[in-house]
């Protein structure tokens, strides 16, 4: 029994497989959506009534922003990642994700993160209390101090690690991973949804990494982006959070949309109308757009008429698209045969509560209106309608649709109506009321009784009460369900995408279009989906391990306990890494690509090289997202020490130079072995790794020097100050990048002496020159930066 | 890439932070990052699905550098 539950215990700690990470995800997203609805009932508590004293005014700031932090971060989307993984290759029949340790990974990491959230309440002061969008510099040390926030920014990096590489992985997988006979069009909705969610967590959260480690970086080594507001105006916070901030609400809602697009057609018999026009109105539009927006909540800050009307207008025509699919939604219902089962229930709910929520939206467009509204329950209302409203409806019904899929099971239908209408109706009583309060400002603690204030807000928390005791029921249908519930059939909704068995008869009869896209599906694309690679793999959880000590010793790095927990957490990272590399080079943890595969546009290029790619497009953002905080820094600050007064000219020349020439040495040795000439090959590497560590090392001497000219964060001349802080951090990070590429020449050296590499088999090469090669381009830019300009 | 970086320091000593000398070296840097882009990278001979890839993330970029500059006019 012991080793039976030992296995047991192993197969999900130490699994790479998508659908138990998939079920990993969704229970552990769950367990913090629970967190967040406790923290919103007290909050709901508290403000029941005028002048309450329930809590205390410290604990009610952490309460409002840690359900806003865990509710988006390690609820909303994590709960999407969930069904992602289990679906995305069972509807493209793939086999798994692309890199599946990398998945499992990204499982570990993330919930890493959520505990240091979690212990972030424990420590003396308690977690962040500066609201969700922990405004700097009211998150610096200065005016939120305590080790406490600097844990919720620290696993919030961990998140948006996790959520980087799990991106990588997703793109990949869509691009590269598809079956024969799912070309593009074949591509189901659901899968596409993500794709497109993917790829905006790919290319907004590298901006919010970068902000995070700005700001932890002010907390825990005392530099100073945000706290000299004497310098530079805080304003620089509000850009990069904002440039993630707004993609992030396509990041929650988009994937509900792709259930909701599933869903419709299943349950209405017919086809989604406007296929096409919702797939590229949504890459097209809302995509790039939502990248263009980002300043509409940064309307009251004083930023100028021009951009004011800029943003306005890219705001109001983000909403088209928006406008065309819901259209597109009810076209697919209208002359529908309707079953109003669960997952069609909570389908339609989404979309009301998206209009609802979409048309208080386009009100903030207008940089007028958004002066009276900025700030109040009004706001609350709109963005809870989407973000809550839609986003947790449309996933709502993504479980409802296919819990038979995962369990073999069919959940209690008639239990799962009510669960719907007593939802819907809490959702309502909850969040319609703060339609009307757009005088009262949130984020308050407590209120006098003014006006319709106690009201709207006794309703308030009576629905929250509500809509929180509906969620139970739909916790008693998913474990009543997985272990009680009855055999449900093979395909229940006779739906006709990958992930369900293949079914003769749909269930509704009459209005499926058999030369229509289902039909077509149907007809060219066999169902391999029952086949799943099972490999265990303990790195990705001991790696995870070791980063997790290491972060949660930071914020105490000046005690014994800090930094005893810093070196066991570097030591077990050094260990997994290790083992990691060890285990690539015995070949323990092999993945057989199927050579067949759906891979247009990308047929000529190797699934690692698509991976690599997607990285280091997430690399430019990050990069990019530091110099241009390192830019307006610059910009905005009234002076600047002059060049050559700190550094020296001489070595930032020689050290350009050996890095541009191990550039080259990389690129031959690339070339040696495209030629089959593994000794040049090593010789190569050796040089390169040889450059790079006499770069490392020059920089190191270099930094010594500076500290001591004075050149250091901690300066009591406030322009030196900020200057050192943008040197050490971007060329800190940049060396990181180095170092970390200097391990992987130890990896690549030690394969190349197994003779691993030949003429035919060199991705690896080819991928590391990849990256060496970007380390370049970022110093680049840096070299002038910092030493000629 | 060697001559690039050297004849920035040259404009860099002789200009002494003036607009044009940033310009220059701006434009040295970007040259250079895309010789390394075009080549070691061998992006000139990937197909435009691999381009597409750095090409949306310098869009991206560049509007947060253009618009994060603006706020501060």
């Amino acid at each position: 029994m012991t080793s039976e539950f030992g296995s047991w215990l192993k197969s999900w700690l130490f699994t790479t497989n998508h659908k138990k990470v998939g079920i990993l995800y969704f229970f552990t997203s769950c367990y913090f959506g629970f967190i967040g609805a406790i923290l919103a009932l007290l909050m709901r508590t508290q403000l029941s009534v005028p002048n309450n004293d329930f809590l205390t005014t410290n604990f009610y700031n952490q309460a409002v922003t840690m359900h806003g932090i865990i509710m988006i971060f390690w609820f909303l989307s994590p709960l999407a990642i969930g069904l992602a993984n289990y679906f995305v290759p069972l509807q493209i029949g793939a086999e798994d994700l692309a890199f599946p340790r990398l998945n499992a990974l990204s499982y570990w990491l993330y919930l890493a993160g959520g505990i240091l959230e979690i212990i972030s309440f424990f420590v003396p002061g308690g977690s962040a209390n500066g609201g969700w969008t922990t405004y700097a510099p009211l998150a610096t040390n200065q005016f939120s101090p305590g080790s406490g926030p600097t844990l919720v920014f620290l696993g919030w990096i961990l998140l948006t690690v996790s959520i980087t590489l799990g991106s990588v992985n997703f793109v990949t997988t869509v691009l590269w991973m598809r079956a024969e006979g799912v070309t593009i069009s074949k591509i189901p909705m659901f899968t596409w949804f993500i794709f497109f969610t993917i790829v905006a967590m790919l290319f907004s959260f590298p901006s919010l990494i970068a902000a995070l480690v700005l700001l932890s970086s002010d907390r825990i080594l005392g530099t100073v982006f945000f706290s000299l507001t004497s310098i530079q105006p805080s304003i620089l916070w509000d850009n990069l959070f904002w440039f993630f901030g707004h993609p992030e609400v396509y990041i929650v809602l988009l994937p509900a949309f792709g259930v909701i697009a599933e869903v419709l057609p299943v349950f209405s018999g017919r086809p989604l109308a406007g296929k096409n026009v919702i797939l590229v109105s949504t890459a097209v539009i809302v995509l790039p757009l939502s990248f263009g927006v980002w300043m509409h909540h940064m309307f009251v800050t004083g930023i100028p008429d021009s951009l004011l009307n800029v943003f306005s207008i890219s705001t109001i025509a983000i909403s088209l698209p928006f406008d065309l699919i819901t259209l597109a939604f009810i076209e697919t219902l209208i002359h529908g045969n309707i079953k109003y089962e669960a997952p069609m229930l909570f389908a339609l709910g989404g979309i009301v509560l998206f209009v609802i929520g979409g048309i208080t939206g386009v009100f903030l467009s207008s940089p007028v209106l958004d002066r009276v509204f900025r700030g109040t329950y009004f706001v609350v209302a709109h963005f809870h309608y989407v973000m809550v409203g839609a986003a947790i409806f449309g996933l709502i019904a993504g479980i409802y649709y296919w819990l038979p899929r995962i369990t073999g099971r069919m959940y209690n239908k008639r239990l799962a109506t009510w669960h719907f209408i007593i939802s819907f109706i809490g959702f309502n009583v909850l969040y319609f009321p703060m339609n009307f309060l757009t005088d009262m400002p949130r984020r308050v603690f407590t209120y006098q009784a003014f006006g319709y204030w106690p009201l709207a807000n006794e309703i308030a928390s009576v629905g929250a009460f509500i809509f929180a005791l509906a969620q139970i029921a739909l916790a008693y249908q998913v474990l009543h369900t997985w272990f009680r519930g009855p055999p449900a059939p093979p395909n229940p909704w006779g739906a006709a995408t990958l992930e369900w068995p293949k079914v003769s008869t749909p269930a509704f009869e009459g209005n499926l279009n058999p030369q229509g896209w289902i039909g077509q599906l149907e007809q060219k694309v066999e169902l391999p989906h029952e086949v799943t690679h099972d490999h265990l793999s303990s790195r990705p959880l001991i790696l995870t391990v070791g980063v997790f000590f290491a972060l949660l010793g930071l914020p105490y790095y000046s005690s014994p306990y800090g930094i005893a927990s810093i070196v066991f957490g570097f030591l077990v990272l050094a260990y997994s890494g290790l083992t990691w590399a060890l285990d690539d080079i015995k070949e323990k943890f092999n993945i057989v690509d199927n050579d067949k595969g759906e891979r247009w546009p990308f047929n000529t290029v190797s699934k690692l090289k698509v991976g690599m790619w997607t990285f280091l497009a997430s690399e430019i953002i990050f990069f990019g997202t530091f110099i241009g905080a390192y830019l307006y820094i610059r910009a905005a600050s009234p002076s600047w020490p002059a060049v050559g007064s700190f550094h020296s000219l001489t070595i930032g020349v020689v050290n350009t130079l050996i890095l541009v020439t191990s550039g080259f040495t990389m690129a031959l040795a690339l070339e040696s072995i495209r030629e089959g000439k593994q000794r040049n090959l090593l010789a190569f590497l050796a040089m390169t790794f040889l450059l790079g560590a006499t770069f490392m090392g020059i920089k190191v001497s270099e930094w010594l020097d500076l500290s001591s000219k004075g050149f250091v964060i901690w300066s009591g001349n406030s322009m030196i100050s900020l200057a050192a802080s943008t040197y050490y951090l971007l060329v800190g990070l940049h060396g990181a990048h180095v170092t970390a590429g200097l391990l992987v020449l130890v990896y690549l050296m030690k394969k190349t002496l197994n003779g691993q590499y030949t003429e035919n088999e060199h991705r690896g090469i080819e991928n590391f020159a990849l990256y060496w090669a970007f380390v370049d381009i970022v110093w680049c830019f840096l070299f002038p930066l910092f030493y000629l300009m | 890439m060697v001559f690039a970086s050297i004849v920035e320091t040259y404009i860099a000593a002789f200009t002494r932070g003036n607009g044009n000398g940033v310009l220059a070296i701006s434009l040295l840097a970007l040259s250079q990052a895309t010789a390394v882009l075009l080549f070691y990278m061998q992006l000139k001979y990937e197909p435009n699905s691999i381009k597409a890839f750095s090409i949306l993330a310098l869009m991206f970029l560049v509007a947060l550098f253009a618009a994060s500059i603006a706020t501060l006019a």
